[in-house]
């Protein structure tokens, strides 16, 4: 009989019941075997620098290949170093399977080495977080951990998997592996709130469709497009779901912005959000008059009347209903609608508008990301990183690709750091597709070293810090509230993070001109390298994040 | 000149709303000094709304600086579209290309939401 040990037994169920080709962490000592058993189950591995980094890795991994992320964090310190990681994982509802070493169980209490309550402190940010303690039931325990990352509205899980267990073997014929993984289900609404919902949309006349991140988590294209294309409804949408239907398509009103959002929201009879929370991002859902009729599609019933009460709820997920509904819309063309949209948009954002096509110095961040957009084009993937930075990202690129413009720190976490992560994510996940995280030069700090990541596993990310010096939006807000003269923490200086870049062994470049940008751009791509061009940007442009943030916390 | 009359007494009301509102003077609070522009496309009327601290002030003229302004195609459309004091008049005059925003245009949606709160 073939004994086989802990770790591998990880490495075995990961590759052959759910199909794990990559996970992301750090070694550790607790983890030995289950780094062996990647080895033996040829399994790929990027060896980060920083915990967080892994998780937001794995998180990133499953929003653009739709598929679980893996990452694995090594006892004690290593499992804190994941926290923020996992806890934006979970706030945005990220199927993320986090697999973690722990102490001995043979030394619980007696003051082993990383020994601490691991579980209590992970639980509150996990739908699910176990430790097993049978080496014959780790399949079993994965099996768990994945139907709970992946089931209903997807989340992070955690299970912790001592030595005790890893570093022991078994006869392999005594450990029952599922011949495949966990089956997908999904939940359809009740007929009468489907009639409903088509009879409200069949009577509109300025009808608008919102999607978040359950429309990408869906992944739900040709439903999507079924609808839309139907209905004749105009559509932006938004989180990880933009790009489910590409920005350019005829009845994408994206180019109107958040800003052109925000303005005529109130102007609609019927509001379709699918997968989409009303969190402060759209205030609360106040934005959104009593007299505009909403139809809200999710995953989760909670979130249905939530902050705002819906017309009609649909629950399930976004694709399924779509499948249901579609049949019950009547073929419209809501077209002059949708150029009234876009044409209030452009009125609304006329000065950004303007400053996307005029050359200025200091450069105006939506300068540069136009630049950067015009450069790459629209066949790429783009993630902004930081406060003002994630706003001028946004609203300035724009693309074809699925989750093809990611603002990873404009999650409910406002985690700066993401964009470095999740650039290294995208370029894995499409290794042929332009990669650029747009980083705020603060945000920047907090995961800068994972290019030597990028470089030791050739990961060629081209990131464009938009340096203002400052945590801008932080700065700006203090401007706002407790005056020029009494900014506290908000600047930084100006830091020459290409030279650090250089030092790692990637590609740098330092900006100040307009007329440098392109030719930056064209030099850092054709490097093959990953490559930073650090760009000082105007200091005093705020974007307007910045008063919406600032509103948000004024009581 | 009945837009510039209708900025001036704009002004006068917010100022005495700052004074006598405790929604709209807690709503403008702490902010420090946010300069808000109405004016026409052409330059010739507009008023300028100083915002700093809890206070409101103003000065006439449309060449001034500001962190965000409202510009109306002709004064005509900015009298009709602000006297009606309705939100769907304002997006039908962006709609049409007769208001534009300029600057940080959240300041332009600040501003009318703190209108509302005092009419």
């Amino acid at each position: 009989m073939a004994s086989i040990n802990g770790g591998h037994l990880v490495g075995k169920y990961l590759k052959e019941i759910e199909k794990i080709d990559i996970v992301f962490g750090i070694s550790g000592g607790h983890l030995e075997s289950i780094l062996d058993g990647f080895t033996e189950y040829k399994i790929r591995t990027i060896d980060v620098r920083h915990e967080q980094a892994a998780a937001m890795m794995a998180h990133a991994w499953s929003v653009y290949t739709g598929k679980p992320g893996v990452c694995f964090l090594t006892a004690g310190p290593g499992f804190t170093n994941g926290l923020t990681g996992i806890a934006n994982a979970y706030l945005d509802n990220a199927p993320l399977v986090v697999l973690c070493g722990r102490a001995p169980i043979r030394d619980d209490l007696k003051g082993a080495l990383q020994e601490m309550n691991q579980i209590e402190v992970v639980r509150p940010i996990t739908k699910w977080a176990a430790t097993c303690h049978d080496i014959r039931r780790i399949p079993e325990y994965l099996s768990i951990a994945f139907r709970n990352a992946t089931g209903g509205r997807p989340g992070p899980v955690m299970l912790e998997l001592p030595p005790d267990i890893l570093n022991i073997t078994v006869d392999e014929s005594l450990v029952p592996m599922p011949s495949r993984s966990n089956p997908k289900y999904s939940v359809h609404p009740d007929d009468a709130d489907l009639k409903a919902a088509a009879e409200i949309i069949n009577n509109a006349r300025k009808p608008l469709f919102i999607g978040g991140s359950g429309v990408g988590f869906s992944r739900c294209s040709g439903q999507l497009e079924q609808f839309i294309e139907k209905s004749g409804i105009p559509f932006m949408l938004m989180n990880y779901g933009r790009g489910e239907l590409p920005d350019n398509h005829p009845l994408s009103v994206m180019d109107m912005g958040n800003l052109g959002l925000f303005f005529s929201i109130g102007q609609n009879d019927v509001i379709i959000a699918a997968g989409l929370r009303f969190n402060w991002l759209l205030q609360f859902g106040k934005i959104i008059p009593p007299t505009v009729k909403i139809i809200r599609i999710d995953i989760d019933p909670q979130e249905i009347n939530r902050n705002v009460e819906a017309h009609v709820g649909l629950v399930g997920d976004t694709g399924s209903v779509l499948d249901q509904l579609t049949p019950l819309v009547k073929k419209n063309d809501h077209s002059a609608w949708m150029n009234t949209l876009k044409s209030a948009g452009r009125s609304l954002l006329d000065y950004e508008l303007r400053m996307r096509e005029t050359a200025s110095d200091p450069i105006h961040p939506i300068r540069l990301v136009a630049q950067i957009q015009k450069f790459v084009g629209d066949d790429a993937v783009y993630i902004a990183d930081g406060g003002d930075t994630q706003y001028f990202g946004l609203a300035g690129f724009m693309s074809r690709q699925k989750a093809g413009v990611v603002a990873s720190a404009a999650g409910l976490l406002g985690c700066l750091g993401t964009g470095i992560p999740f650039g290294m994510a995208a370029k894995l996940a499409r290794p042929d597709k332009k990669v650029v995280v747009l980083n705020g030069d603060g945000s920047f700090g907090f995961n800068g070293m994972e290019f030597d990541t990028m470089v030791r596993h050739g990961i060629p990310v081209v990131c464009v810090i938009n340096n203002d010096c400052a945590w801008g939006m932080i700065k700006h807000s203090q401007e706002l509230s407790i005056g020029k003269d009494r900014l506290q923490c908000s600047e930084l200086g100006l830091i020459h993070y290409e030279k650090m870049v250089e030092g790692l062994g990637g590609y740098g470049e330092f900006v100040t001109k307009d007329e440098e940008i392109v030719p930056a751009l064209e030099r850092a791509f054709a490097s093959g390298k990953p490559a930073c061009i650090n760009v000082m940007t105007d200091p005093t442009v705020t974007s307007p994040a910045t008063p919406l943030f600032y509103q948000s916390l004024k009581m | 000149m009945r837009f510039s009359i209708l900025l001036f007494f704009l002004y006068k009301i917010l100022r005495w709303a700052s004074k006598h509102k405790p929604a709209y003077s807690n709503y403008i609070g702490s902010i420090h000094e946010v300069r808000i522009m109405i004016k026409t496309a052409d330059g010739k009327h507009g008023r300028l709304f100083i915002f700093d601290k809890g206070a409101v002030s103003s000065r006439s003229g449309a060449r001034q600086g500001y962190d965000a302004a409202i510009i109306w195609s002709d004064a005509g459309t900015g009298f009709r579209v602000m006297a009606s004091r309705k939100d769907e008049e304002q997006f039908k005059a962006a709609a049409a290309g007769r208001m534009k925003l300029d600057g940080m245009a959240f300041f332009a949606q600040w501003f009318n939401d703190g209108v509302k709160l005092v009419m």
